[in-house]
């Protein structure tokens, strides 16, 4: 496509090349920072519950900890979150749904887990049935204890907020 | 879609794992326009194999490791298992132990009723229920902290007693908790169960006959709604049971909401229970002679004055005679869980078997929801207080 503007004629894909400017402009540091403290303080995990950590989460999202407060509350569908937390042991048959769901969110998605049983295995390191999410998943943040403390999952949530804020956390597949 | 065009009119659903209703489970369900013709509950995604696990773990490795399927409600579970090696041993807790496990198992029965009733109240979209239930639940939590040292895994009862005495200041402190408690009782009838929302989302949904209940193996919670006055506190009873005076909470509708209300009424019963346990509670040690007096002697003062056991070294390597066999069964929060345990004479289990009353439960759900609308799956499901990993195991 070619067209003309006062005198300057552009050549190429006039689409394509908004979209790479648009792009360009988001990653400069003045839209980059609004931008990344939006998705700070939006952080959707999807309702996802693979093992019994679950029980600490759910504590953590009531009213002692009120994660809710860091912006951070369940939502049901994949498709309107952006943040996947592992909560504990992997098994495999719930390892395929994760990574289905894990597929299903939009970018940019972080992915956290939680529980020892997420990081390498933890009381179940020698189970036959397990998988270790680093494997599968693209893992950002690991919570350790068994179950974490819902104060270790909120500190775990300020966690991930300031690495996006660095801009070490960009939540795209690469 | 089954056989569409094919002149069947069914279309299959798949609720799960990934919904708020389904927890770690996925429900196929067979739907006749709203009317569920069929459900079948897709187990085994929190299959985490702790039976053959326990064969790799030594007797007292395996306590924290039965802990964790049944999260919210470990300390019965704890203590079956924990009968169970006494029995393979041939020990027996002193009477202060044995009150104070009842104490934690009963404390572990509120919250977990609590968080049973929280999740029922998300499932039926009841963010209030939710919220209530949680909050007060970490009463309990926060005061069996004091005690244990551990929010919710405690791994408090190690064979031939329990870890910790009481501390300074605990009756006084549960006093108030369940004053608490008992306080916000009347408030969740009011805003819970005689909400008319509530109230025409559970009534007469879900109804399990007596004879149903009885045929299928249902327990726990679940069989007394409807109408069976089983309870193994009191037809078996073990700890401190046989010398408390309680009820066995029954009702006859067998409905969801009855599920429910037996639930809040075995939470009233626990609060009379504490009561009775911290009133009377014997004096002693809380560590069967044979392991207490193996412990070091330097740490004989520390254990004396803190109320903190040491662990003996012996514990660490428990080896029960060759060919031993011991069963034991407990009243767990959602049922009844029984623990069976043989050993081979070496420091691990040759086998351990545990049936977890989730597991005795999960039939209910096909049986449950034949015939009723896709909106009462999760009102069903709520009501029967299933939880996945502890069916899975
Ligand atoms: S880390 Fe512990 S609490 Fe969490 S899933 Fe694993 S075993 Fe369960």
């Amino acid at each position: 496509m070619v067209c003309g503007l006062s005198g300057t004629v552009l050549v190429g894909n006039l689409e394509r090349s908004a979209r790479r400017a648009a792009r360009w402009l988001v990653e400069r540091t003045p839209v980059r920072g609004i931008r990344d403290w939006g998705i700070k303080f939006s952080l959707w995990p999807v309702h996802f519950t693979t093992a019994c950590c679950g029980a600490e989460f759910a504590a953590a999202s009531a009213p002692r900890f009120d994660a809710e407060r860091f912006g951070f509350l369940p939502f049901v569908g994949p498709r309107q979150c952006n943040l996947m937390l592992i909560e504990g042991t992997l098994t495999r048959k719930m390892a395929e749904a994760a990574v289905w769901v894990y597929e299903q969110m939009p970018e940019p998605k972080f992915v956290m887990s939680m529980g020892a049983c997420a990081i390498d295995g933890g009381i179940f390191w020698n189970s036959y049935n397990i998988v270790r999410p680093k494997d599968i998943l693209p893992v950002e943040v690991f919570v350790p204890g068994c179950p974490p403390r819902p104060e270790a999952v909120a500190r775990s949530i300020i966690m991930l907020q300031k690495r996006i804020e660095r801009g070490e956390s960009v939540g795209l597949r690469v | 879609m089954s056989g569409a065009g094919s002149g069947e009119r069914t279309l299959e659903l798949l609720i799960g794992p990934q919904h708020p209703a389904s927890g770690h489970m996925r429900l196929v369900a067979e739907v006749d326009g709203d009317v569920v013709v069929r459900l079948r509950p897709d187990i085994g995604y929190v299959h985490r194999t702790v039976e053959k696990i326990a064969e790799t773990k030594t007797y007292l490795q395996t306590i924290p490791l039965i802990e964790r399927p049944p999260l919210a409600d470990t300390a019965n579970h704890n203590l079956g298992y924990v009968m169970a090696v006494e029995r393979l041993l041939g020990v027996e807790a002193p009477p202060r132990a044995q009150w104070l496990r009842t104490l934690l198992a009963e404390m572990n029965r509120i919250h977990s009723h609590l968080y049973g009733l929280g999740i029922h109240g998300i499932m039926l979209g009841s963010s209030t229920a939710f919220m209530w239930a949680f909050g007060d639940r970490e009463i309990m939590i926060e005061m069996a902290k004091r005690l244990t040292g551990a929010r919710i895994t405690y791994s408090y009862m190690i064979p031939g007693g329990v870890r910790r005495d009481l501390p300074p200041g605990f009756a006084e402190e549960m006093e108030k908790a369940l004053r608490y408690l008992e306080r916000r009782l009347p408030d969740y009838d009011r805003i819970f169960f005689s909400n008319p929302v509530t109230r025409a989302r559970l009534e007469g949904v879900g109804v399990l006959t007596r004879e149903d209940a009885i045929r299928l193996g249902v327990v726990g919670p679940n069989l007394r709604a409807s109408g069976v006055a089983y309870d193994v506190r009191r037809a078996r009873p073990y700890a401190a049971y046989p010398e408390l005076d309680f009820q066995v909470v029954t009702r006859s509708e067998g409905d969801s909401m009855a599920r429910m209300l037996v639930r809040v009424g075995e939470i009233r019963e626990s609060i009379r229970m504490i009561r009775q346990i911290l009133a009377r509670m014997p004096d002693g040690p809380i560590l069967a002679e044979r392991y207490a007096k193996m412990i070091p002697p330097k740490w004989r003062d520390y254990v004396r004055e803190t109320g903190r056991i040491k662990f003996p070294a012996i514990l660490a390597s428990l080896r029960p005679p060759k060919g031993a066999e011991a069963v034991s069964r407990v009243e767990a929060a959602r049922g009844e869980a029984v623990f069976y345990l043989v050993s081979d004479g070496g420091p691990r289990p040759y086998r351990m078997r545990m049936v977890t009353p989730s597991l005795r439960n999960v039939v209910l759900f096909s049986h449950l929801t034949r015939g009723c609308r896709v909106a009462d799956i999760p009102a069903i499901y709520g009501s029967l207080d299933y939880f996945p990993p502890e069916a899975d195991r």
